[in-house]
């Protein structure tokens, strides 16, 4: 038999001995990342890496004289603000929908496509977008991602919608809605924290994703991420500039989620709906 | 307003079927009150004419309508829910106007008939919060009053007193009976308890597994209960039963072979089938001074009730209650005579519970 509060304890150091792990093992390289980007380019690759340097901001003056690297990042937010609002677009009326029948297995397919490997949907895509003459197109790219969107806001907003209690969509049903209201007048606004959350996740992968623009943009629409991945091996890679490149595509989902902080943590703990 | 019509309604869940077989007529501006134990379907009947479950099989009208197909949205009735089912994210004002304003209602109007409503149900200080800024009762006002802006073909009620305090119920469940001699619309009122429904109903309707047992007034279900069931039901404390059984001329508790105090009517209804159940009330027990003018009994537990006084013993093998002036306070283990009212007597047949006439 265990005594509870000696338990208690050890549960307690176990969680933070977990925390100081999970910190260094996420912390470490984005602080490596950020100051390699600040560092002289000759110090970037230097073993072991120097602590202490002169900041200077050559590799972001670098980055921005040899690409045209905010071209990029407006190809990236296009990209990544019309994937999302698809995802929402279609989500939000999906999820309400597996919600409301209880007929879950077109959710479930929409993991499945998630859980696939993007390469899987490449080569047809390929094709199907060369057919239509779509390739480079930021529509292409807005409806490959909204792969990743779309099931991000299901299941994400299945549960929020779930926790409603039917018996107040039933008031509603009786007070004169039709299914599209209810969603309209009585789900969405019950869910506020839910879709902000779904909107930030859905933001923050499909911003990260690369793979498909790798292939299906062109030099006018390529986005950030897929460029940046350009930059290793170019030539000679320029160590110091992706660092930089890394730096500033890591900011936006950053700033983001700082932001919203304070919802995201009460969409992710669901305490959307208590009668 | 409007009168309801069931005929022939069938409901099943897959396999099981929770009402076989049901027709029932509700008039316009008639308070009908469905009463039976949990699980018999009596929410699933509501929920029917609701529209929020399909049928099975049968027809349903609405006034002249058959509503069979039609949706919840569009059959014009309101439904207060037993968790109240308020919308979380509008204000008490809003609550109430909801439905207007998707009919379409001039601003105007709805502002007038929500003040009315508010008024009527002292809620008018609410109006502006949130429904979890509210107690139970007062959501209960407030789903109330979400019913009543409205000018709908029938209010549908499902156990919404089920979740108040015993001193709220009794007060809410006599506004509601006055709300319902001033709205003169069609209600129906879902209850497990037999005191709402002889309290508030015009007709009762006692339901068990999904079949209507007796459809009647209050009076009727409570004085001529048409089989056990009912008569175990209704009533509180319960009908009192023993198994009786004719021995020549002479009716005698089955169990030890006393005689029961039997008039002569009751023998001759007895007299078809030989062997029967017979009922009677608590408060149909009169004491009798004379031992031989019927059963003497040893008091097991007295309850004084304050405006009676309720006496526990056993009967022919049977736990009894009697219901006796509260200025009789017999002590546990004193020997009291308990003569049956003859008119009161209850007789049902053994097997089906059915009542002898
Ligand atoms: N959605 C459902 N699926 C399957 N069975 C149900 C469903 N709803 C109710 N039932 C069953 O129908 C019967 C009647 O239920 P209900 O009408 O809720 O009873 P009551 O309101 O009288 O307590 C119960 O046996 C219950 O288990
Ligand atoms: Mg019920």
């Amino acid at each position: 038999m265990t005594d509870a509060p000696t338990t208690d304890r050890w549960i307690r150091w176990l969680n933070t001995i977990q925390l100081v792990i999970a910190g260094i093992i996420i912390l470490t390289p984005t602080a490596w990342m950020v100051m390699s980007s600040f560092k002289p380019s000759f110090e970037v690759t230097a073993y072991p890496p120097t602590l202490i340097f002169s900041p200077t901001i050559q590799n972001y003056i670098e980055l921005t004289r040899t690409t045209p690297f905010f071209n990029y990042a407006i190809n990236s937010m296009i990209v990544t603000v019309g994937s999302t609002s698809l995802g929402l677009l279609f989500g939000i009326p999906a999820a309400f929908a597996v919600s409301w029948t209880r007929i879950s297995w077109p959710a479930i397919l929409t993991l499945a496509a998630r859980m696939a490997p993007g390469t899987l949907f490449l080569l047809p895509w390929y094709v199907m977008f060369r057919q239509v003459g779509l390739i480079g197109s930021y529509t292409a790219l807005i409806l490959s991602h909204a792969v990743i969107t779309l099931p991000i806001v299901i299941w994400v907003l299945l549960p929020s919608f779930d926790s409603i209690p039917r018996s107040v969509f039933e008031a509603a049903q009786v007070d004169g809605c039709s299914v599209t209201r209810i969603l309209w007048r009585i789900a969405i606004p019950l869910v506020g924290s839910g879709i902000a959350v779904s909107a930030i996740l859905a933001f923050v992968f499909s911003w990260n994703y690369f793979l498909f623009a790798l292939v299906l943009s062109n030099g006018d629409t390529k986005t950030l991420i897929a460029a940046a991945f350009n930059f290793v091996g170019e030539g000679s890679t320029q160590w110091g500039a992706l660092m930089a490149a890394a730096t500033l595509i890591a900011l936006p989902p950053l700033l983001l989620a700082m932001l919203v902080q304070r919802w995201l943590v009460a969409g992710l703990t669901l305490g959307a709906v208590k009668g | 307003m409007a009168s309801i019509s069931i005929r022939n309604l069938v409901k099943r869940y897959g396999n099981l079927t929770v009402i076989p077989d049901l027709n029932l007529e509700i008039a316009d501006h008639e308070f009908v009150v469905f009463v039976g134990p949990s699980g018999c379907g009596k929410s699933t009947l509501l929920r029917i004419i609701a529209g929020l479950e399909p049928i099975s099989a049968g027809e349903l009208f609405i006034g002249d309508r058959r509503v069979n197909g039609v949706p919840a949205s569009q059959r014009d009735i309101a439904m207060v829910f037993q968790d109240y089912a308020l919308y979380p994210h509008m204000r008490v004002y809003d609550n109430m106007s909801f439905a207007l304003e998707l009919r379409g209602t001039p601003k105007a109007e709805i502002d007038m008939r929500v003040k009315r409503a508010a008024a009527l149900l002292h809620i008018e200080p609410y109006l502006d919060r949130k429904p979890k800024e509210l107690s139970g009762g007062q959501r209960q006002r407030v789903a109330m009053g979400r019913a009543i802006v409205r000018n709908p073909k029938a209010f549908l009620f499902d156990e919404p007193l089920s979740n108040l305090d015993a001193k709220l119920r009794g007060q809410v469940r006599a506004e509601i009976k006055a709300l319902s001699q001033q709205l003169k619309t069609t209600m129906v009122f879902v209850t497990h308890d037999q005191i709402e429904a002889m309290t508030m109903a015009d007709r009762i309707v006692v339901l068990q597994n999904g079949t209507v047992q007796q459809y009647d007034t209050p009076e009727a279900v409570y004085e001529r209960p048409t089989n056990q069931f009912v008569a175990g039901f209704i009533g509180s404390p319960a009908m009192n039963f023993f198994p009786v059984e004719l021995q020549g001329e002479q009716a005698v508790f089955a169990q030890d072979g006393s005689a029961a105090p039997i008039d002569a009517e009751s023998s001759s209804r007895l007299r078809k089938s030989g062997k029967a159940v017979l009922g009677i009330r608590p408060e149909h027990f009169a004491v009798a001074g004379d031992a031989a003018a019927g059963a003497t009994v040893t008091v097991k537990l007295v309850e004084p009730l304050g405006s009676d006084t309720l006496i526990h013993f056993d009967l022919a093998g049977a736990a009894a209650i009697a219901r006796v002036e509260p200025s009789l306070r017999p002590k546990v283990g004193d020997r009291v005579t308990l003569r049956p009212q003859p008119a009161h007597i209850h007789l049902f047949e053994a097997e089906s519970g059915t009542v002898l006439r």
